[in-house]
């Protein structure tokens, strides 16, 4: 079976699934909390969910499109994720929400909203995915019929299951439902989300490249503003050799750290409260009279309390497992998934480096990243061309002034520093500084591009970095 | 307000009929002795009023629960938070001290609570045995040790199987004395079979047994 068709499977089997275990896993937190009506409103989410994505099929897929869906799916996530931590606080007794008391006929519209907010991006993105997939590939049929089997599936075998085992589901909640009260149950939304939020198929299976992308934007955004608005344009610190030591800072590992103390530090801090406290806020169960027990009511109490509060950690700490088996078994490696094509080796004429726009083997127009190689004085040194939004050529070296010369991956409409991950719209090519690839002067005809190698190597002499020494 | 309620409880082994259609109501707080021969039916009696063992015929009901109905889990359960056991062997941990075996009990109760568990101890007057081994202490104090141990989860009601067997007279007395102001301040209920009659007087109400029957149930005024 062709992998594409694998894929489309696998995309829809990953929407059912997040459907399916959100839906068992609110039924027992809505059970829990002694509102188990109101999953009624997550139902009709779910039917909202649906329309929209009947919907979605006549929206044109453009990468704008894309781009917003993506967008979309990252700030769901990290609304709960907040949420979570907010709930977690609250629930090892920092009261962040004392005298908030909302009525309970709010509630309705609240889940019923949130699960649209929840659900739709990554439904409407998914089958974005597909139908591109099935255009791309010509395989209509094939991959739509794929897609939905894989969605079909859960839902058959939870029919089957519970048309075999009469009460299973009654069951399955009883048994989830001492697990999740409100912060467990929103860390398992984000959970979710984090773990099967991408909307790109194999390429982007889970949000946790772009949470660390996320970091890395920040920390490059923080640090190069700070010193390129904060000091004077002369300053030593602004000199190419400072840059490259300031670049570790927002490089892949640093951020790889920072993204993992992001979303591990609020669970940690949660485990660490909930062992140490006696009794926690709200984990103190119903119809406890408080301090008057004495005795062996009062061990009671106290032992409720702590399997209590065990159940509880038990998502939580099933939250902490998987972020670190997803960072460790290379999942992250996504991060760097760019269209990185190989250099061209090209040599010099008479001082000049001379590339055909003729060549029948390339097309330089095609709005596609082109990079070419030329070796000097002991180094290789990368140059790339790209075609502008406005028709013209960029040539410029694959390098930038801050980061070490590892060159820039194309993704969409942006060329994105492969050290930092920094995306820079193709439109600004050509204009120096800061993070842009360092410009050459090139002269353009319509039969070839011809750059100064002087240019070349005085540039890149800026540039250094060990890696491209020969 | 009725603690016990045993309707027509038969037990029947394969050899013999260790009860016949016993009745017995007995109410919350009372302290109740079951006296009669050896192989009147006395111990399957108090076996199955504490959930130990099921009748083969009839229906038990302690403190408003319906012995028959219980699943393993919630009649082990039961046992646990309502009742309190005293057996003629004091059925210590031998390596254990005497602070640890109550806390054994608070453990499968609960949680254990060691200062509570030595409070308990104090009560019973051995402050001064804290530490030591089942091994390291009398027989009387061994059977104090399993006083505090039956009683530290307050349970509704304690069953004693001849508690006093294996102790000499004073300190049977020492003992009951100790039963008695405890029972005066916590009316648990006792159920206590025996077959020493200076024993049984202890009570108020002496039920008599003989060949699986209740011969006869008369009250005790002290």
């Amino acid at each position: 079976m062709s992998l594409f068709i694998i894929e489309a499977a696998v995309v829809g089997l990953k929407e059912a699934l997040k459907l399916w275990v959100v839906w068992l896993v609110m039924s027992a937190y809505l059970k829990d909390m002694g509102s188990p009506r109101l999953i009624r409103a997550f139902h009709m989410g779910i039917a909202l969910t649906i329309a929209l994505f009947a919907v979605s099929f006549a929206i044109a897929s453009d990468p704008y499109v894309r781009t917003v869906l993506s967008r979309l799916t990252g700030y769901t996530f990290f609304v709960f994720f907040i949420s979570s931590i907010a709930a977690l606080l609250e629930s090892t007794g920092t009261r962040l929400f004392a005298g908030l008391k909302p009525k309970e006929g709010i509630f309705r519209p609240v889940i019923a909203l949130s699960t649209v907010f929840y659900f739709s991006p990554d439904i409407i993105g998914s089958s974005m995915f597909i139908r591109e997939l099935s255009e791309m590939k010509g395989a209509y049929a094939a991959v739509y019929l794929s897609g939905f089997a894989g969605f079909a599936l859960p839902f058959l075998l939870t029919a089957l299951t519970l048309y075999k085992y009469r009460g299973g589901r009654t069951a399955a909640i009883a048994a989830i439902a001492p697990y999740f009260g409100t912060a467990q149950f929103l860390l398992f939304l984000s959970m979710v989300k984090l773990l099967g939020g991408g909307v790109k198929g194999f390429a982007e299976f889970s949000l946790i490249p772009m949470v660390q992308r996320g970091v890395m934007k920040f920390f490059h955004d923080f640090v190069h503003q700070t010193f390129v608005f904060l000091m004077v344009p002369d300053h030593p610190l602004l000199a190419t050799t400072v840059w490259n030591f300031i670049g570790i800072f927002f490089g892949p590992n640093i951020a790889m750290a920072a993204s993992l103390f992001i979303l591990l530090a609020p669970p940690l801090l949660f485990l660490l409260k909930g062992a140490t406290s006696p009794r926690g806020g709200t984990a103190t169960p119903q119809g406890a009279t408080g301090p008057g027990e004495k005795g062996a009511e009062r061990r009671k109490l106290m032992a409720s309390v702590r399997a209590d509060r065990r159940k509880k950690a038990v998502p939580v700490v099933g939250f902490i497992a998987l972020i670190l088996i997803f960072y460790f078994s290379g999942g992250t490696g996504e991060v760097s998934r760019l269209y990185n094509p190989k250099p061209k080796p090209v040599v010099e004429d008479k001082g000049v480096i001379i590339i055909p726009l003729t060549d029948p083997t390339m097309d330089l127009m095609d709005g596609m990243l082109h990079k070419f190689s030329f070796a000097a004085e002991g180094k290789t040194m990368n140059m790339l061309i790209i075609k502008k939004p406005d028709g013209k050529l960029a040539v410029c070296l694959d390098a930038c002034e801050i980061c070490p010369p590892e060159g820039y991956g194309q993704r969409e409409a942006h060329v994105v520093c492969i050290y930092c991950m920094t995306p820079i719209p193709v439109e600004t090519l050509g204009r120096p500084g800061g993070c842009n690839p360092i410009p050459l002067n090139a002269s353009i005809t319509e039969k070839d591009i011809r750059v100064d190698v002087a240019e070349i190597i005085g540039k890149w002499q800026k540039v250094g970095g060990a890696g491209s020494v020969e | 307000m009725e603690l016990i309620e045993i309707k027509g409880v038969y037990k029947e082994y394969e050899t013999a009929v260790a009860l016949r259609g016993v009745d017995l109501v007995v109410g919350s707080g009372t302290w109740c002795s079951v006296v009669g021969p050896s192989g009147s039916g006395k111990s399957t009696l108090l076996n199955i009023i504490g959930g130990l063992d099921s009748p083969t015929k009839g229906q038990v009901f302690v403190d408003g629960a319906d012995l028959g109905a219980l699943s393993e889990d919630a009649l082990a359960r039961f046992r646990r938070e309502r009742i309190g056991f005293v057996f003629q062997q004091s059925y210590l941990i031998p390596y254990l001290s005497s602070v640890d075996n109550v806390m054994l009990a608070q453990y499968f109760h609960s949680m254990p609570d060691r200062l509570e568990a030595e409070e308990a101890l104090r009560r019973v007057g051995l402050a001064h045995r804290l530490g030591h081994r089942p091994g390291e202490l009398s027989g009387g104090e061994q059977q104090r040790v399993c006083i505090a141990r039956a009683l530290i989860n307050s349970p509704r009601l304690l069953l004693a199987d001849e508690p006093t067997g294996n102790l000499d007279r004073e300190n049977t007395r020492l003992m009951l004395e100790l039963l008695k102001r405890l029972h005066e301040e916590e009316r648990f209920t006792i159920i206590l079979v025996t077959h020493d009659p200076y024993v049984s007087k202890w009570a108020q109400r002496i039920v008599t047994m003989e060949d699986g029957k209740v011969i006869k149930d008369e009250p005790l005024y002290y």
